[in-house]
C-alpha cells in the first residue's frame, strides 16, 4: 500500500519488463539462426536431395538483404563472432589434414596445387582483361579465385562421411590453394598500397606482418596445444577442450592483432599435426561441435550476399566462374598421370575444387575496408560469383565424392 | 559337371606359400581406411613382386607369395612385396599394418569390396560379412597327392593350438581388450561352414563328401568351406588358416617354416594314424590357445594328459628341428623358440604398446610402423 501511495494509485511501474523496441540478444540470434538454418537445410535435403548447406545459404538469402532484410547489417555484425568460431574450427580441422610428410612422398600433389592455382589465376585474369576490366581489379579478383572454400568442401565431406583419395586430395589442395590465394592477394594489396600512394614501408611491411604474424600465432598455439596435451596425458575429453579453447583464443588473437584468421588457424592445425613428432595430441573430432557453428556460418554468408548484385555483376561473374573452373581443371588434369590417383578421379577432383565462399567474401571485405572505392567495384564481380558458387559448389562437391564412391552408405 | 574341381593337382612335397591379409589404415587417426581399390590400381601401375588382391571389405588387401622351398627365399620375397606395398601406400598417404584385428574400427562402418563373390557373401551372411574384416595368414604346404593331403590335414589338426598361439595378434577388437590372445577366430566360428574337415580316410572319400555337399547346393567350390585346415586340390596343397596375420613379414615367414618342417615330419615319419580323439578335444584345445595363447593348456589326444601349451610347442620345435635343418628353415625355428621362451608374442607386444602409449590409435600407428619397417628394431 505504501508503494501505491508514494507513486499514486494507478502508477504501478513494471520496470522489470523489457523496454521496447527489444535489444537483440546475440544468443537468441544464434539460436534463431541455428533453427532457421536447420529447417532450411532439412527441407532442401528432403525435397531437392541437395546438400544441407544449400538450404542454409537459401535461408540466409531469404532473411538477408536479398529477401526480408530481417538480418540487417547490424545483426550481421553481431553474428560475426559465431562465424569466426565456425571458420576457426573448419580451418583447424583442414590444417590437420594437410600432411607435410605426404607432400614429401607425393610431390606431384603439391605441384598440382601450385599449377591449378596459377592457371586459375591466369585464366580469370585474362578473361576479365578481355572483358575490359582494369588490370589491377582483374588481378585482385583473380587472386581471390585461387581459393577453394575450405568450409564447403570439409562440411560436405563430413556430412556424407566421405573418405578416400578424392576426398583427401581435395582437402589438401583446398588447404594449399587457400594459402596461395591469401599470399598472392596480400602481395597484390601491397601493390594497391603503392597505387594509392602509400609509403614503401607499408607496401613491404604489411604483407610481411600479415604472413609472418599469422604463421607465428599458429605456431605458438600449436606449441601450447602439444605441451598441454602432454601434461594432460591421453584423455580425449581434455584434448578436445584444449583444442577448442586454443582455436577460440587464436581466432580472437588474430582479430586483435589484425592478422589473418584463415592463415593463423591453418597454421595452428597443420603445425599441431606435423610438429607433433611424439604424437602427444590426440586426433580430436571437433566435427559435431563444428556443425552448430557451420549452420550459422552459411546462413550468415547467405544473408551477406546480395542477389541484386547479380543484375550488375552477373555476366562478368559467369565469365569469372567458368574461367576459374577451366583453369583449375586444366591444372589438376595435366598432372594426374604423374600422381598416384586413379583414372577418372581427376575429373571428380576438379568438380570438388569449385566451391567459393566465406574466405572470398572476407578478402573482398578486407580490400573494401582499406580502399572502399576499389572494394565496391571488386565486390560486384566477386560476390556475384560467390553467390553462384555458394549454391552450385556444395552440389558439385557432393556429386564428386559420391561418384568417386567415397561417401558412406545411405542407411 | 566336371570333376576338375576335386582333381588333386600333385605338387612337389613340402613346398610352401603364404597368403597375408593386411589392414589399410589412414594416416590421420589410424582407423581403417577404404582405399583398397586405389592402392591396388597404383600397385598395378608401378608393378610389384608376388600377387596382391582385394579382400572382403575395402579396408583390406591380401598378398600372396609364390611357391618356395626354403625359408630364406620366402622371407626375401615377402620383404620385397612388403616394400612395394609400403611405397605405394605412402604415395596415397595410407598405412599398412599386420595383426589379426584392427584395434578399434567399427564393423558397421565397413564397406564390401565390389566384386560378385563378395557381394554374394554379404547377401548370404549379412552382418557377418562386414565382421569378417579380420586378418589372417594362410600357409599352403605342397602335397604329392590327395591321400597325403587328407592324412596331413588330420594330423595337423592336433597342432592347431600351436599355430593359433604362436601367431596370436588380435587382443583388441572394436575398441576393447577382448581378454583373448587371438579374438579373430571367434569371428570365423560364426560362419556355418567353418570348423574342421569331416573324418574321411582317403581322397576318394573326400571327393564323395564334396560332391554330396555340392549336390545339396551347400557349397559351390572348395573356397566355400571355411575350415581351419583344408585341402586345396587345385593348388595341390593343404592350407592352414588359423594363423592371425603377424605384425611383421619376418614372423609370417618363420611361422610358415614351422608348418613346413612339421608337415615334412608328419609326411615322412608318419608318426601315427589319424585319430577321432583329436577332433573330440579339438574345440577345447583351440579355445585354450585363443584365450590364453602359449599360457594355455593342451590335452594331448595320444596320451590323454594335460600339458602346458608352451612346453608342447617347445618339444615339437625340437622334434621337427632336423627337418627344418634339411629344408633350410633352422634359423626360423630358433627365432620362434626364443619368442616362446621370452614371451615376446605379438599379442603381448600390442598390449604393451597400449599400456605405454595409452590409446588404441597409438597402437594402430605403432603396428603399422612395425609392418612397414618404419620402426626402429628396438621398438620390438
Amino acid at each position: 500500500m505504501r508503494v501505491a501511495q508514494e507513486y499514486g494509485p494507478f502508477m504501478i511501474q513494471l520496470n522489470f519488463l523489457p523496454q521496447f523496441p527489444l535489444d537483440a540478444s546475440p544468443l537468441a540470434l544464434f539460436g534463431l539462426l541455428l533453427l532457421a538454418g536447420v529447417i532450411g537445410g532439412e527441407l532442401v535435403r528432403r525435397v531437392l536431395r541437395l546438400p544441407r548447406i544449400v538450404g542454409y545459404v537459401l535461408v540466409g538469402l531469404a532473411l538477408g538483404a536479398s529477401g526480408l532484410n530481417w538480418l540487417d547489417s547490424k545483426l550481421l555484425t553481431e553474428s560475426w563472432i559465431f562465424v569466426d568460431i565456425a571458420l576457426g574450427l573448419i580451418l583447424f580441422e583442414l590444417g590437420r589434414r594437410l600432411d607435410f610428410a605426404w607432400l614429401g612422398r607425393e610431390p606431384w600433389l603439391a605441384a598440382t596445387a601450385v599449377l591449378e592455382s596459377a592457371l586459375a589465376f591466369a585464366f580469370v585474369f585474362l578473361a576479365l582483361l578481355y572483358f575490359g576490366v582494369e588490370p589491377l581489379y582483374a588481378a585482385v579478383a583473380a587472386s581471390i579465385a585461387i581459393a577453394t572454400s575450405p568450409a564447403v568442401v570439409l562440411v560436405v565431406a563430413q556430412e556424407i562421411k566421405a573418405e578416400g583419395q578424392v576426398t583427401e586430395r581435395a582437402l589438401n589442395l583446398t588447404a594449399m590453394n587457400s594459402v596461395i590465394a591469401f599470399v598472392s592477394s596480400t602481395m597484390l594489396l601491397a601493390w594497391l598500397h603503392h597505387e594509392y600512394r602509400a609509403s614503401w614501408a607499408t607496401v613491404v611491411l604489411h604483407p610481411v606482418y600479415l604472413l609472418a604474424g599469422s604463421a607465428l600465432l599458429g605456431f605458438g598455439a600449436s606449441i601450447v596445444a602439444m605441451t598441454l596435451a602432454r601434461w594432460l596425458r591421453k584423455t580425449e575429453r581434455g584434448h578436445l577442450v584444449v583444442s577448442l579453447g586454443l582455436i577460440v583464443v587464436t581466432v580472437g588473437a588474430a582479430r586483435m592483432f589484425e592478422l589473418s584468421v584463415v592463415l593463423a588457424l591453418l597454421a595452428f592445425g597443420t603445425l599441431s599435426k606435423n610438429l607433433d613428432r611424439r604424437h602427444d595430441l590426440l586426433p580430436v573430432d571437433v566435427g559435431w561441435i563444428g556443425q552448430l557453428f557451420v549452420v550459422v556460418l552459411f546462413v550468415v554468408s547467405g544473408a551477406s550476399l546480395n542477389a541484386a548484385a547479380l543484375a550488375t555483376g552477373g555476366t562478368l561473374a559467369l565469365v569469372y566462374v567458368l574461367a576459374r573452373f577451366a583453369g583449375k581443371s586444366l591444372g589438376v588434369m595435366s598432372l594426374t598421370y604423374l600422381s598416384g590417383v586413379r583414372k577418372g578421379a581427376a575429373g571428380l577432383l576438379c568438380l570438388a575444387l569449385t566451391p567459393m565462399s566465406g574466405t572470398a567474401v572476407g578478402m573482398v571485405h578486407r580490400t573494401g575496408q582499406l580502399y572502399p572505392d576499389f572494394g565496391a567495384k571488386l565486390a560486384a564481380i566477386v560476390l556475384s560469383a560467390v553467390l553462384i558458387l555458394e549454391l552450385i559448389g556444395p552440389v558439385a562437391v557432393q556429386f564428386a565424392l559420391k561418384q568417386a564412391g567415397e561417401a558412406a552408405e545411405d542407411k | 559337371m566336371s570333376s576338375a574341381e576335386t582333381e588333386f593337382k600333385p605338387s612337389a612335397g613340402c613346398t610352401m606359400g603364404v597368403e597375408l591379409e593386411l589392414q589399410i589404415l589412414n594416416s590421420r587417426d589410424y582407423n581403417l581406411a577404404r582405399d583398397a581399390a586405389d592402392l591396388l590400381e597404383l600397385l598395378g601401375k608401378v608393378g610389384h613382386p608376388g600377387a596382391i588382391k582385394p579382400e572382403i571389405t575395402e579396408s583390406m588387401i591380401e598378398l600372396n607369395s609364390s611357391i618356395h622351398e626354403t625359408h630364406g627365399s620366402l622371407v626375401t620375397e615377402l620383404r620385397a612385396i612388403r616394400d612395394a606395398i609400403t611405397r605405394s601406400a605412402q604415395r596415397l598417404n595410407l598405412r599398412i599394418a599386420g595383426g589379426g584385428s584392427h584395434p578399434f574400427h567399427l564393423w558397421s562402418e565397413r564397406r564390401i569390396y565390389p566384386t560378385e563373390r563378395f557381394k554374394h557373401i554379404l547377401d548370404r551372411y549379412g552382418y557377418l560379412a562386414k565382421q569378417f574384416t579380420i586378418f589372417g595368414q594362410h600357409v599352403h604346404i605342397g602335397c604329392p597327392g590327395g591321400d597325403e593331403a587328407v592324412y596331413l590335414t588330420h594330423l595337423l589338426a592336433r597342432y592347431t593350438p600351436h599355430f593359433v598361439a604362436l601367431s596370436a595378434s588380435s587382443p583388441f577388437q572394436q575398441g576393447e581388450d577382448t581378454s583373448y590372445q587371438s579374438s579373430r577366430l571367434n569371428t570365423v566360428s560364426a560362419f556355418p561352414l567353418s570348423g574342421q574337415m569331416p573324418f574321411v580316410h582317403s581322397w576318394s572319400e573326400f571327393r564323395e563328401y564334396f560332391w554330396k555337399m555340392r549336390g545339396y547346393g551347400i557349397v559351390e567350390s572348395m573356397k566355400d568351406f571355411y575350415w581351419d585346415i583344408r585341402p586345396r586340390p587345385e593348388y595341390g596343397t593343404v592350407e592352414i588358416r588359423v594363423f592371425d596375420t603377424p605384425l611383421s613379414v619376418e614372423r609370417a615367414a618363420a611361422l610358415a617354416a614351422y608348418a613346413q618342417a612339421l608337415a615334412r615330419h608328419l609326411l615322412k615319419d608318419r608318426p601315427r594314424p589319424p585319430s577321432r580323439e583329436v577332433y573330440l578335444l579339438y574345440n577345447h584345445n583351440r579355445f585354450e590357445a585363443c584365450r590364453y595363447g602359449l599360457g594355455g593348456k593342451l590335452i594331448d589326444a595320444a596320451t590323454g594328459r594335460q600339458v602346458p601349451l608352451k612346453d608342447d610347442v617347445l618339444e615339437t620345435i625340437a622334434l621337427v628341428a632336423p627337418h627344418a635343418a634339411e629344408l633350410g628353415g633352422f634359423v626360423a625355428l630358433r627365432e620362434l623358440e626364443s619368442q616362446v621362451r621370452t614371451g615376446a608374442g605379438d599379442a603381448e607386444w600390442l598390449r604393451r604398446a597400449y599400456r605405454e602409449r595409452g590409446t588404441l590409435s597409438d597402437v594402430a600407428r605403432l603396428q603399422s610402423d612395425l609392418w612397414m619397417g618404419l620402426a626402429r628394431p628396438a621398438a620390438r
